[in-house]
């Protein structure tokens, strides 16, 4: 599927082991704080913490507790402590590694404290494609072979996708991780023992509860389904089906200049049954009527599909749109069709003719019609 | 001679991994409807089957089914050149290396998981990635119209591979990493007036195993294709490999794409759309910068769809080839005529491939007036034709029919015999009276002789010692098959088992035979009585007629086996027995039977209490 960032906490449990010493904290649980000082920061994927505020160093207790506290009404749950590490910034190097077609990429510089993107000529590139290569990485980058034979293994071993480490602070034969981020290959979790799991993927930002839902769904069978909430009181929605239609799509309105209606992006994909098409529509439709929006429309649309079946999904479709069709009607929404596929005449039709009974209708096209047909009339019935 | 021109000299054979029947039906269908005399399908491999049925055309066909690529007989190998691997991304990578080892020729292949791990699809690329085509892991397959469809590409119904003209070969190469959106293409290619040269769904994963330049130098070398159309998204950045290829005129031939993905500048911060790689982590993998950068270097790069599509209409394109004979007033455009009217409403039917009965034969009993001189065993011989399918030697047939006269009946004490009778005297029909009496027959009364043949066959598989045999089985608890005898005994032989064994003398060799009476002998030093008996004796003889007459081999004998085949050569001449004392109580008509008394041991009730 794709790679997810895990948790500080774990990623760095991961590399170092028994080692780490590092203490976890959920909003959930009783939190204690050990004795001493320390780093406390929130590890839920964050980025550019420091500047947010999001971290405290060198703190103990009582004061790490109000820190937290405050986080957690920023909305955030999770967060970590680590003992404080002494050390010069001239030791601060960075260090990522980064699975790519021909193996793991290297990325390293020798100074820390820098942003990469903006000086791509301190950083020097290395590929490892197979063990022979450890010696001469090692040679150029002056990081030792130890440090990198087990990065290589760990990385390996875990499933990982991407690892960070900036900054890696280097003190002879000493290294510490003092920051490290991880994306681990979501399709691994099956493969990996006493490693990572779902429990410890973070998001960056807080979920809305339909996406929960809808992950939940998804976990469950073998089709694909993905929603986001973009803007809760949006006036398009779109239920969406395939990886690659519904960006274009979804595209169509940005051209148009409708980027800022959208309310949801997602898809569903893979030839889900009519039952798991209904609890998919069923998220999407909720948020629909939940939005303060005046003027809303429902955009049904995706390509021509390979073999997901468009009248049992359009079934599932129906028979959630069934459930609020009076809502709907006194909200004065309108649903828009574009849709192809196997028993694309039969779906097309019972969509047409439910549309049209419940006073629904704004149009509905097959697969001799333009794939951007059902989102173009939609902006048109709501001009911006 | 390259992939493309090897597929359309008719390198098709595709084996299929995983159950997936819409989908191999599509390929049947596209077989049929590309005017094909042979389907392209050649096996799949799923457990616990022997067959799946499919339809070809209008007529049912089965499909072999196997539990690995070792059981892949040699006559199909040769046949097969690509793989379709529909398996889950847990058990893909897997089954790839076994094909790919087994099928080192195999021109490639399609993995339609989308959760493959990144690391075994690195590994796939390092492996096969070289010397074959193979789309994925994700997306549809491969695609080349007339000849080759390797997946879901073009659509699972028949009206989708009539619309998308997937049976015409034509000049635009359609290349995507949405397999979605490769359906599209390939329909609004057609909705152009154009036909496909070849279309690869390289899907959305990270680690692709053919890559984008490996397709497009595909597309370049293909003398039939004349333009090529893509479709991107954001993320990733495969864009630049078309740029590079621009850039040093490794690539000539007119590109039009459509980039995906400018809906992400809507958002604050950068989103994961539907496939796995479609996150803008670089600046330059946006969807704007990659339109840029190609139309920098040469291709074509509409701004939003309804443009892309107005310049797909205006792509060179050939006229579309077809043999002269093929084309008729129907199909000007030389479009093969596809008659999928007659394809709808087909009725699946329980698979029956074999004719029992040759309604062109009819045996002729009386010619001019007199009786005919008749084959010999004829009845024997034409039920053998029937259970097995084909023709049978003169000594097969005479050892069922001596088999046939010797099992008729063996008297009203048996079980099966008792239960026809009982059933009879209650009033019931002769259909009800001699079911009583069938379902009588199992492992301890008539259906040993199967147990006997699958044991046989066993011990001679294994070329097994006959005392380790005996000592392994009786240690399991498991009884012997077709071994031992109330009455008969050593000294005593049974008359039945010698009058069959005289056919052994027919034989070259009997191995099954000579490792049963092994058997014999080491049981028969136990007890007198252990001797090999009428089921056992049938059993081993008939194994070896059947390897030695009609060439069955150990598999095929094996299968017989595991049809309860054996059994029949009980079932068929006890039926007779049965009718015979069906018939009898008829005519006797004692009325209901009732168990005397004498004969019902009855548990004397103890006290009752309080008494």
């Amino acid at each position: 599927m794709a790679r997810v960032k895990i948790s500080e906490y774990r990623a760095k449990k991961i590399l170092l082991g028994e080692e780490y010493k590092g203490v976890q904290l959920r909003s959930n649980n009783k939190m204690v704080i050990p004795k001493g000082k320390w780093v406390a920061k929130v590890d839920q994927g964050v980025k550019k913490r420091m500047k947010q505020g999001l971290v405290v160093v060198g703190k103990v207790g009582a004061d790490i507790l109000k820190a937290i506290r405050s986080w957690e009404k920023k909305g955030f749950s999770q967060f970590l402590l680590e003992p404080l590490v002494p050390h010069e910034a001239g030791e601060e190097q960075y260090f990522s590694m980064e699975r790519v077609r021909e193996g793991i990429r290297f990325l390293h510089t020798r100074e820390g404290g820098i942003d990469i993107d903006a000086h791509p000529e301190k950083v020097h590139t290395y590929v490892y494609t197979a063990a022979k290569d450890i010696a001469d990485i090692s040679k150029r980058s002056g990081l030792p072979k130890e440090f990198l034979t087990t990065a290589i293994h760990v990385f390996e071993k875990n499933f990982f996708g991407f690892l960070e480490i900036n900054p890696l602070v280097v003190q002879g034969e000493n290294i510490f991780l003092l920051d490290a981020a991880v994306l681990v290959d979501s399709a691994g979790e099956f493969f990996v023992r006493d490693s990572w799991s779902e429990d410890d993927v973070v998001q960056g930002r807080a979920k809305h509860a339909a996406e929960t839902r809808v992950e939940e769904l998804a976990r469950t069978t073998p089709a694909s389904f993905k929603l986001t909430v973009l803007n809760p009181d949006g006036a398009l929605f779109f239920l969406l089906s395939g990886g690659g239609g519904s960006i274009v799509i979804a595209d169509e309105a940005q051209l148009e200049g409708a980027g800022k209606l959208i309310a949801n992006y997602g898809e569903y994909s893979g030839g889900p049954t009519r039952e798991e098409t209904y609890l998919y529509a069923k998220e999407v439709i909720t948020l629909m009527l939940a939005s303060r929006a005046k003027k809303k429309a429902l955009i049904i649309a995706g390509g021509v599909a390979n073999f997901t079946d468009v009248r049992s999904t359009f079934l599932g479709i129906i028979d959630a749109l069934t459930e609020v069709a009076p809502a709907l009607r006194k909200a004065g929404v309108k649903v828009f069709v574009r849709r192809g596929g196997p028993n694309e005449t039969a779906g097309l039709a019972l969509m047409r003719e439910f549309l049209e009974r419940e006073e629904l209708l704004g149009s509905v096209h097959g697969s001799d019609d333009i794939i951007t047909s059902a989102v173009g009339d939609a902006i048109a019935a709501a001009p911006v | 001679m390259n992939i493309l021109q090897r597929v359309r000299k008719g390198d098709d054979g595709v084996l299929v991994f995983g159950n997936h029947p819409a989908v191999v039906q599509s390929i049947l269908d596209f077989d049929y409807l590309s005017g094909k005399k042979e389907p392209s399908v050649v096996g799949i491999i799923a457990g616990n089957r022997s067959a799946q049925k499919f339809f070809f055309g209008k007529s049912e066909i089965l499909v072999p089914c196997f539990k690995s690529v070792a059981d892949i007989p040699k006559h199909l190998r040769p046949r097969v050149q690509w793989m379709l691997n529909l398996q889950s991304g847990r058990r893909a990578y897997e089954s790839t290396v076994a094909f790919f080892e087994a099928f080192p020729q195999a021109l490639g292949g399609h993995i339609f998981a989308e959760n493959m791990p990144e690391m075994q699809a690195t590994e796939l690329i390092a492996r096969f990635g070289r010397k074959h085509l193979i789309a994925g892991p994700s997306g549809v397959g491969i695609l080349v119209p007339g000849h080759l469809k390797l997946g879901a590409i073009g659509g699972v119904d028949m009206h989708q591979i009539e619309a998308g003209k997937l049976s015409t070969a034509g000049s635009v190469a359609v290349v995507s990493t949405s397999g979605g959106m490769t359906n599209e293409l390939i329909r609004a290619v057609a909705a152009a007036e154009k036909r496909v040269s070849f279309s690869v769904a390289i899907g959305g994963d990270r680690f692709p195993v053919t890559s984008l330049t490996d397709v497009l130098k595909l597309a370049q070398n293909d003398e039939a294709t004349k333009a090529i159309v893509y479709f991107g998204e954001l993320g990733g950045s495969d864009e630049y490999e078309i740029v590079e290829m621009l850039k040093t005129r490794t690539l000539t031939k007119p590109v039009l794409c459509y980039i995906a993905g400018i809906i992400d500048e809507a958002f604050d911060e950068h989103m994961q759309f539907g496939h796995a790689k479609a996150l803008v982590a670089r600046k330059d993998e946006s969807a704007r910068a990659k339109r840029e950068a190609l139309r920098e270097a040469g291709a074509l790069a509409p701004e939003t769809f309804p443009e892309f599509l107005r310049e797909m209409a205006r792509l060179p394109s050939a006229p579309v080839r077809l043999p002269a004979a093929k084309r008729s007033r129907v199909a000007q455009a030389g479009d093969r005529v596809v008659d999928i009217m007659s394809l709808t409403n087909r009725q699946k039917s329980i698979l029956s491939t074999r004719e029992i009965v040759d309604l062109d034969a009819v045996p002729q009993f009386v010619r001019g007036g007199k009786l005919a001189k008749q084959k010999d065993n004829g009845f024997a011989a034409a039920a053998l034709s029937a259970l097995l399918g084909s023709e049978v030697s003169p000594v097969t047939a005479a050892f069922v029919e001596n088999i046939f006269e010797l099992l008729i009946d063996h008297g009203g004490h048996v079980s099966g015999a008792v239960n026809t009778m009982v059933t009879a005297r209650a009033g019931r029909d002769m259909v009800s009276s001699l079911a009583a009496g069938l379902l009588t027959v199992g492992p301890r009364f008539g259906g040993a002789v199967n147990a006997a043949a699958e044991q046989w066959l066993d011990g001679v598989a294994q070329d097994a010692d006959a005392a380790d045999f005996v000592e392994a089985r009786t240690k399991k608890g498991a009884l012997l098959a077709g071994i031992g005898h109330r009455k008969y005994r050593v000294g005593l032989g049974d008359p039945r088992v010698a009058a069959l064994s005289g056919f052994a003398k027919l034989l070259k060799k009997h191995p099954h035979y000579d490792f049963a009476r092994d058997v014999e002998k080491v049981t028969t030093r136990k007890s007198g009585s252990l001797i090999l008996n009428v089921d056992g004796v049938m059993a081993a003889l008939l194994l070896d007629i059947l390897a030695e007459k009609e060439g069955y081999s150990a598999a095929q004998l094996q299968k017989l086996t595991e049809a309860e085949f054996f059994n029949a050569l009980f079932i068929i001449p006890r039926t007779v027995g049965f009718i015979a004392h069906f018939i009898e109580q008829k005519q006797n008509d004692e009325g209901l039977f009732r168990l005397p008394d004498e004969l019902l041991f009855e548990r004397k009730k103890g006290p009752k209490k309080g008494e």
